[in-house]
């Protein structure tokens, strides 16, 4: 494996940049409408993922209802781009206006919980998940009840309408990510980033090398929750629809499948790990059952069995490679901080060359 | 009035069922500091016992005479053995490794085991709900002006039952005890002879095995079962277990109660479906006020 | 370390493998079609999970019909193909999914018109995408009045206000919702609980109700909605017979809790209450999950009684021979969707002169369709793309077996 990368693809930015150009490059590769319209749904998921890696990868902070923010946010944009209230404001403008919605809810509800132990957060913000859609649901004068909010207002550029073919969600969802990218890469290598890491590692320990330890989660919580709105708002605008059961528990563990395949804390980890369980729920298992069905075992249907591979996932990735597929090399050495002394001297070791260096 | 008592009734019936999967979280999270989230589908897994118990067994609906003592002993005895194996096999599986591990590994593990669990249901008895015996008589009992069925007493009888052996058995006998030292400090356990491994597992198989008899005991009560039904009720059960404060058995036992009656008059004072929203923001400003319940003692962060 | 390394080695081996995977699965993916003789019928509908006691028989319906169409000598080798998709996900029909597998049909250029979806919330997730592309689709299921009627409807045509895509071959339900209010006054019922699942078509369904019912004279004690996968009624079961009402309207479907509801009647008294629903209590899974609880209980079907219409018979025969089971309540309306698309393209091809028509061809073939013979009557559709045959049937449940009691042609 040791394969000789040409000297510019050889430095994080290159690869970055090539990663790009790729991406640019896909949908003129497959050539058909439903693999853009996978790239562009997977290019949001890509980018909840990133968003959610900030709280669970870079701070620790075990978030189960990121979903609810991912609901916030498209809500905002929906009732604010729809003939729902008669507001139409244009939606480059609402791209910010609901992440900083999602944002002040990633304060509101951090705010007060995020004292709590980390396995008490989980509770809590999975009780936030289940709240969120279901007064979606209630609320039906505002909100459309279980119809949601539809027609809603697509994004233009000058009089260039994005219509509904998926192509240009697909090339601004990769703005979004590069964007989002862009910025969780600056943040993690950020006196703030240092300081989630060590929220992370210790909290305790943090807490006495000054570090304010509630203001730096909730900032965690409220980058976290942008990157949803902006994910919502994409999607939304694509899909024309919000409803409340897009935003379930499910979608929570989804994205967090995402984050544990890939790596938890490593952005190109979060994004690979993303990509695949969005071609395995789109590609794979159809294509899988439809080749067991040519086999003869018709009644196999693997779609169904995508929630109990999720749910392989997680135990199986926790228990034999916690550190992901792409781990970050911080994560792994935490994570396997356990396993015997000898690792432990060795990753303690190549933490101090990599921290001499 | 005549209502509020009835949804009194009501909601105990529900608590009844709450404060039986309640137990187990405590324990669980008592000993280990593992929020077991599989636990709720343990107890769906409960009802699918039951009934696969009484299929065996041939019973279709209301037996009667000696032989339903036979039948409800038979089947509940045997639903709380096969869910006691089915959580020690979790914890062996999925978070004995974990056990030195950040928390969030053990937690991440514990709901893909619930994921695993619930389909594994799907694909045992498929997606709709499936219809449970009634096995008992289900006599009303007119007491004034308040109607109360057979089935609402056996879910709160057995509930206060099965909470008093639990506490017996925690508080006076020797593995108790040895329950007790693991959940104060494990490796001052170890040292005093107590095999926390065995330990633990023991906790697991009773925590599991009380949500077993809630399987049945739901099941009877609601003359139904669903694969899903363990995600809505385990996440209340839980947040029964911290409202009463966690670790304490008769905190589970009294939230899991005020839970069961905060819905029923949630339900009959303001709506039916406000009853999860108002629910979970009880669980959610008593972690923020009062996390350690209304029972249990503050817990310190352990370092 | 160099254990590691080359651990971390065979970890990048094993991610190229999976990357390859995904990427060869990606490029081997939905390939525009081949041979221009294939036609694809696309079928979204709910197959998997609690809805799939519907989705499958309904799925059936089109199959038959393109099997059947197969069966004939067709123009230049033309030939049929059914191309289905699930729009449930964990067992529940999902509006996002749907309006996937829609775009999935709309890449396809074989795909020539679709039938579906099944659920009305579903309907409004796929009806702008369906607009758009111009592919038809035909529901054989969705009741919900906003999907071609009013304001609602036009918004949901967002690129083409003024071209239809959407058709459906069963009855609205201001129409269902309506006949089941007069229904319920003729058996002499006045006062009325109401509880919907909260979903589209329930909660639609159950204000069409809750507003006839009061026009007709009747009394609503409460309208309240219960929650997705909820299990215990019995604190709202005796909140209603606080009241006691005569009878309870659900606005909802089996899986949605309309079952579990009825059961749990029995457990606060009400055993005798009548219920009152829609369509959606219409499967056999209602009968099978209630049990003894399952008498007492009424419910609308926005179709005709198959039994009673001679050109169902012949329906009825084939799906049993083929499927080995009975039709479900929306088999027909389905095999009736097929055919009228089947119909519209083989229409298209002799008007091309052999040459396959467009989807918008195929599209004004469909709105123009009049006096078309179905297992469901007789239907053509009106300007909303609603049929001109609405036609509602009312069954009681006796002795745990729906008895058809008498039906409503609302034409007349």
């Amino acid at each position: 494996m040791t394969v000789r990368l040409p000297a510019p693809l050889r430095t994080p930015i290159g690869q970055a940049a090539l990663a790009f150009a790729v991406a640019i490059a896909l949908p003129f590769i497959g050539h058909n409408g439903g693999f853009t319209n996978f790239l562009a749904d997977a290019g949001a998921f890509v980018l909840l993922a990133l968003g959610l890696n900030i709280v669970v990868g870079f701070a620790g902070l075990l978030d189960l209802g990121y979903a609810a923010f991912f609901a916030i946010g498209s809500y905002a944009f929906a009732m604010l781009a729809s003939p729902q209230f008669g507001i139409h404001l244009p939606f480059w403008v609402l791209l910010f206006v609901a992440s900083g919605i999602a944002a002040v809810f990633g304060i509101l509800l951090g705010a007060p919980t995020l004292r709590l132990r980390g396995d008490y957060l989980a509770i809590v913000t999975l009780g936030f998940g289940e709240i969120v859609p279901q007064t979606f649901l209630n609320l039906a004068q505002w909100t459309g009840g279980p119809n949601g909010i539809g027609s809603l207002d697509q994004p233009t550029i000058g009089s260039y309408k994005f219509g509904f073919d998926a192509l240009p969600y697909y090339f601004m969802v990769l703005g979004l990510i590069a964007l989002a990218v862009w910025l969780a890469n600056n943040m993690r290598a950020s006196r703030l980033g240092r300081a989630w890491m060590a929220i992370r590692e210790d909290e305790l320990a943090a807490a006495h090398m000054g570090i304010n330890t509630t203001a730096t989660k909730l900032a965690a919580f409220a980058m976290g929750a942008s990157f949803s709105g902006l994910a919502g708002c994409a999607l939304a605008s694509k899909l024309q629809l919000v409803s409340p059961d897009q935003f379930g528990f499910n979608v929570s563990v989804f994205i967090l499948a995402m984050l544990v395949l890939g790596g938890m804390g490593n952005i190109p980890g979060v994004i690979v790990g993303s990509l695949i369980l969005s071609a395995l729920e789109r590609f794979i298992l159809p294509q899988g059952t439809n080749f067991l069905h040519g086999l003869g075992f018709t009644s196999v249907d693997l779609s169904n069995s995508r929630f109990l591979i999720y749910g392989v996932i997680l135990v199986m990735m926790m228990l034999f490679r916690p550190e992901g597929l792409i781990p970050s090399r911080q994560r792994k050495a935490e994570l396997h901080a356990a396993d015997d002394d000898a690792t432990v001297a060795a990753h303690e070791q190549t933490l101090y060359t990599e921290a001499v260096r | 009035m005549d209502v509020f008592l009835q949804q009194l009734i009501n909601g105990l019936s529900l608590g009844g069922i709450y404060a039986l999967i309640a137990l187990g979280y405590t324990m669980v999270y008592g000993i280990i500091e593992l929020i077991n989230f599989a636990h709720g589908d343990v107890y769906t897994l409960g009802t699918f016992f039951s009934l696969a118990i009484l299929t065996l067994l041939g019973v279709t609906g209301v037996v009667t005479g000696p032989a339903l003592i036979l039948v409800v002993a038979v089947t509940i005895i045997g639903a709380m053995i096969l869910c006691g194996l089915t959580g020690v096999i979790i914890e062996r599986l999925a978070y004995r490794r974990l056990r030195n591990a950040p928390k969030l590994a053990p937690l991440i593990t514990a709901i893909g085991m619930s994921f695993i669990l619930e389909n594994l249901m799907l694909y045992w008895r498929g997606p709709s709900p499936v219809s449970f015996p009634a096995v008992i008589p289900n006599p009303d009992v007119v007491l004034g002006s308040v109607t109360i069925q057979a089935k609402q007493i056996m879910v709160i009888l057995l509930a206060i039952v099965l909470m008093l052996v639990l506490q017996v058995f925690v508080y006076n006998t020797k593995l108790g005890k040895a329950m007790r030292a693991t959940a104060q400090d494990k490796d001052a356990a170890q040292l005093m002879g107590i095999n926390i491994n065995t330990t633990i597992a023991l906790t697991f198989l009773i925590g599991s095995a009380l949500a077993g008899a809630a399987g049945f005991v739901s099941g009877v009560y609601y003359g139904s079962t669903w694969f899903l039904n363990g995600f809505a009720a385990g996440l209340k059960a839980f947040t029964a277990a911290v409202l009463g404060g966690i670790g304490n058995l008769a905190g589970a036992m009294l939230g899991g109660f005020l839970i069961g009656l905060t819905e029923a008059m949630t339900t009959q004072f303001i709506s039916d479906q406000w009853s999860n929203v108002v629910v979970f923001t009880v669980l959610v400003l008593v972690l923020i006020f009062r996390p350690s319940g209304l029972l249990g003692e503050s817990l310190p962060n352990k370092v | 370390m160099i254990s590691s390394q080359r651990r971390s080695g065979a970890f990048a081996a094993a991610l190229a493998a999976t990357l390859g995977i995904v990427f060869g699965s990606i490029l081997t993916g939905p390939l525009p079609a081949a041979a221009a003789t294939v036609v694809k019928i696309g079928v979204d509908l709910p197959v998997s999970g609690a809805d799939a006691t519907n989705g499958i028989p309904t799925r059936n319906g089109v199959v038959l019909a393109v099997d059947l169409a197969n069966a004939k000598p067709l123009p230049g080798g033309l030939k049929f193909e059914v191309s289905a998709l699930d729009d449930a996900v964990q067992g529940v029909h999902d509006p996002a999914q749907g309006a996937q597998n829609v775009k999935t049909f709309i890449a396809d250029s074989a795909v020539l018109g679709m039938v579906g979806p099944f659920n009305s919330n579903v309907a409004k997730a796929e009806i702008p995408l369906t607009n758009d592309a111009g592919l038809v689709q035909i529901s054989p299921s969705n009741t919900n009045t906003g999907l071609t009627k009013g304001d609602d409807a036009k918004k949901l045509r967002t690129s083409h206000p003024d071209v239809n895509t959407y058709f459906r071959v069963c009855t609205t339900d201001d129409r269902q919702g309506a006949a089941g209010a007069t229904f319920a006054r003729k058996l002499g019922l006045k006062k009325a609980f109401i509880i919907d699942d909260n979903e589209t078509y329930g909660k639609g369904l159950a204000d069409v109700f809750e507003a006839d019912f009061k026009r007709q004279g009747g009394s609503v004690l409460g309208h309240e909605h219960i929650t997705k996968g909820q299990q215990d009624f019995k604190a709202l079961l005796t909140k209603v017979h606080s009241g006691s009402p005569d009878m309870i309207f659900f606005g909802g479907t089996t899986a949605s809790g309309g079952g579990l509801l009825r059961k749990q009647m029995a457990d606060v008294g009400m055993r005798d209450t009548k219920y009152v629903g829609g369509d959606g209590i219409s499967d056999e899974e209602f009968t099978k999950e209630t049990g003894d609880m399952a008498n007492n209980s009424y419910y609308t079907v926005a179709a005709p009684e198959t039994s009673k219409l001679p050109s169902a018979k012949a329906f009825v025969a084939a799906y049993q021979q083929k499927f080995h089971a009975n039709p479900g309540p929306y088999s027909a309306n389905a095999y009736a969707a097929a055919q009228i698309i089947i119909a519209a393209v083989l229409k298209g091809v002799k008007d091309d002169g052999g040459k396959l028509p467009t989807r918008l061809e195929v599209r004004q073939n469909v709105a123009a369709t009049q006096n078309f013979d179905t297992p469901i009557g007789r239907i053509g559709f009106d300007k909303n793309g609603d049929t001109t045959a609405p036609i509602l049937s009312f069954y009681e449940i006796k002795d745990g077996k729906p008895q058809f009691l008498s039906q409503l042609n609302l034409k007349d």
